[in-house]
């Protein structure tokens, strides 16, 4: 099978230090690729390197198979690569139709087309079964965490996107809720979308994920199927970058 | 000897096909049935007319189709009018739903129970209560056609009489008769395990949809089972089928309710974690007091945190075992294992690394039921709508529609 997104061989530096070593990642269409490494190993750098808010330094981008130059936010856009950040990004004085159209209204004629906008929103939320949102003219700032992580999900695939990269969608939710977004995780890429799941959760990562890519101090220590590997195996991937047969020899991918 | 099937042996079994399709699949279009069904156009005219003749579906314009040409008429379940009555008996609740045809909860009832013996005379009796306080609001021209109930116990499938049932009603309860007569509509009320039905209504609805092999395991005070293979449930001889929380996974280890020691169920039961827990004494029990430790180990306590690891790791070894038999596409976990499989997922996957063989895990997928609480009762309308899609006109009949 091939990646929809694929990133070979990216380096990235601030300054003098370097944050990103030759990394090589990849998301699959229908699958959940898990992102996980200890802090500051680089999940956000190449998080942001794939959403064309830093530029890279060198190193190949393809998307569907083909080359291609991110330059920007809007490039990975219109590629239909949509990120949700740990902090939502929502606007808490407007409602649900609002935030999922912000800056993207749909128009007839001079005026807003708040019927169509309605539908759309509304759609979506029932493709994705979420149940927990009573009325999508609710104001964001009425919701709870978990539904809010509804909204910025639901926010991402509204837009025909192909990869849907997420940043800690269960950090800062009970239990419940937590159950909720994991499920409708699993729904986005049952329903085709290539999902990338960063998150320090191990039973999170295991619950839904379909592969898992280690980074280790700025280099890809391993990119491995779920089924394949063990929690202990995850955790020295993560820890020492290296685990068995898997991960880095000296330091250095093989 | 016989030639074949009779004409009107045909005709009763595409009628049942058609309903089946409309049942299943929602509002469709004749056109859309015609290629699905592989009959041809004036045999599909014939079927929905006599279908809505029966006043089982309706025929309707579509709203816009946005192509050229007369658009196909959509035939549509009679969802407000032909129900059945689903029935689910658990150890912590009592529920009864009013279901039309298409799969559609029209109204529904629960109670909280507290847990202890069953008295049959009391299930029933609520249960039929019910019944009636729903049966009161519907309309004239309604008609009901079929009742089930989901029980958490071995059920006979040839007498519908609850066999066994650690965990709930005395042995060798009627309790379909018995709830048949306190309703008192003039129905049979089939009674089905409530895993079995689980996986049935997860199979036709939910999460295992087109996915012809799987198994769904469903947790309460214990840990039932329903094995769909080729697109049907394992029944087994009898009807007892099924009972993958009686699978010995650790022997020698924790007394289960069924007399041995280290079944499935009492490695990974409630009790089990909220022993391990150290929460048993007092305090909730069910659904709350698992969620309760899920949260708790996700706040760092220890405690908590060991018990899960512990009972994650006898789960995935107990899937391990099944998927290396049956090789499903899906495994499925519903009721409390929901909650325990997303606070264990680590150590079920890691189990499932080791143990599993390799080809059989590699294409598995582990997902939590769709249908979440409910997923036992829309198991019960199915089985109450069986006899319905095997030959419409008949039940019809029968219940004087």
């Amino acid at each position: 099978m091939n990646p929809v997104l694929e990133v070979r061989g990216i380096d990235k530096s601030f300054g003098p230090v370097q944050v990103l070593h030759d990394v090589t990642f990849a998301a699959y269409r229908g699958e959940i690729t898990a992102l996980v490494g200890d802090n500051g190993a680089g999940k956000s750098t190449l998080v942001k390197c794939i959403g064309g808010i830093y530029p890279i330094d060198a190193g190949d981008y393809l998307f569907d198979g083909e080359q291609v130059h991110v330059g920007g936010p809007r490039d990975a856009g219109e590629l239909g690569i949509e990120i949700v950040y740990q902090d939502l990004a929502l606007c808490d004085n407007l409602d649900i139709v609002q935030n999922m159209f912000l800056g993207r209204e749909r128009r007839s004629g001079l005026v807003l087309d708040e019927a169509t906008m309605e539908e759309m929103a509304q759609q979506t939320l029932t493709s994705l079964s979420v149940r927990t949102v009573k009325s999508i003219r609710q104001q964001v700032s009425s919701l709870s965490g978990g539904q809010r992580q509804t909204v910025a999900i639901a926010k991402a695939v509204l837009w025909n996107s192909k990869v849907v990269i997420l940043d800690e969608p269960t950090a800062a939710l009970g239990v419940a809720q937590t159950a909720q977004v994991l499920e409708l995780v699993r729904r986005l890429a049952d329903k085709g979308l290539a999902v990338v799941l960063i998150s320090h959760n191990m039973n999170d990562v295991f619950a839904v994920s379909d592969r898992i890519a280690a980074l280790y101090l700025g280099r890809m220590a391993a990119q491995v199927k779920t089924a394949d590997v063990t929690h202990a195996q995850v955790v020295e991937l993560i820890t020492s970058g290296r685990s068995g047969d898997l991960g880095l020899t000296n330091g250095v991918s093989t | 000897m016989r030639a074949g099937p009779s004409q009107e042996e045909i005709r009763r079994h595409n009628l049942g096909a058609l309903l089946r399709h409309v049942h299943l699949g929602g509002p469709t279009s004749r056109a859309e049935l015609t290629s699905r069904m592989g009959l041809n156009r004036s045999t599909i005219m014939a079927l929905t007319s006599d279908l809505t003749a029966a006043g089982l579906v309706r025929e309707e314009l579509p709203r816009e189709t946005g192509r050229a040409g007369r658009p196909s008429l959509v035939v549509r379940p009679e969802s407000s009018r032909v129900y059945v009555f689903a029935f689910d008996v658990g150890p912590d609740r009592l529920a009864a739903a009013r279901v039309g045809l298409g799969g559609v909860i029209l109204d529904r009832r629960e109670s909280v129970r507290r847990r202890g013996a069953f008295d049959l005379e009391e299930v029933v009796g609520a249960l039929a209560a019910f019944a009636r306080q729903m049966h009161r609001k519907t309309r004239a021209d309604t008609v009901c056609v079929g009742a089930a109930a989901a029980v958490s116990g071995g059920v006979d499938r040839s007498d519908g009489v609850v066999r066994y049932g650690p965990n709930l009603l005395q042995a060798e309860a009627p309790f379909g008769e018995a709830l048949a007569r306190k309703l008192g509509l003039g129905l049979q009320v089939s009674v089905g395990n409530d895993a079995n039905l689980g996986a049935l209504a997860e199979h036709t609805r939910g999460v295992g949809v087109s996915v012809r092999d799987l198994i769904y395991l469903h947790g309460d005070v214990g840990v039932g089972g329903g094995v769909i293979a080729g697109g049907h449930l394992l029944g087994g001889h009898e009807g007892f089928g099924g009972e993958v929380g009686h699978m010995v996974v650790h022997p020698g280890g924790r007394l289960c309710g069924c007399g041995s020691h280290g079944c499935l169920e009492a490695e990974v039961g409630e009790r089990a974690l909220l022993e391990a827990a150290g929460r048993t004494t007092e305090g909730p029990l069910g659904r709350d007091a698992v969620r309760a430790v899920v949260d708790a180990a996700d706040r760092g306590d220890i405690v908590a945190q060991a018990a899960l690891s512990r009972v994650g790791d006898w789960l995935g070894l107990g899937v391990a075992n099944l998927v290396n038999i049956f090789n499903p596409e899906m495994v499925i976990f519903g009721g409390m294992l929901r909650e325990v499989y997303l606070g264990s997922a680590a150590q079920v996957r890691s189990r499932l690394a080791i143990d599993a063989l390799p080809a059989h895990r590699e294409k598995l997928r582990l997902r939590t039921s769709e249908l979440a609480d409910d997923a036992t009762l829309v198991g019960a309308a199915e089985l109450a709508f069986a006899h319905v899609l095997a030959d419409p006109l008949e039940a019809l009949a029968r219940v004087g529609g």
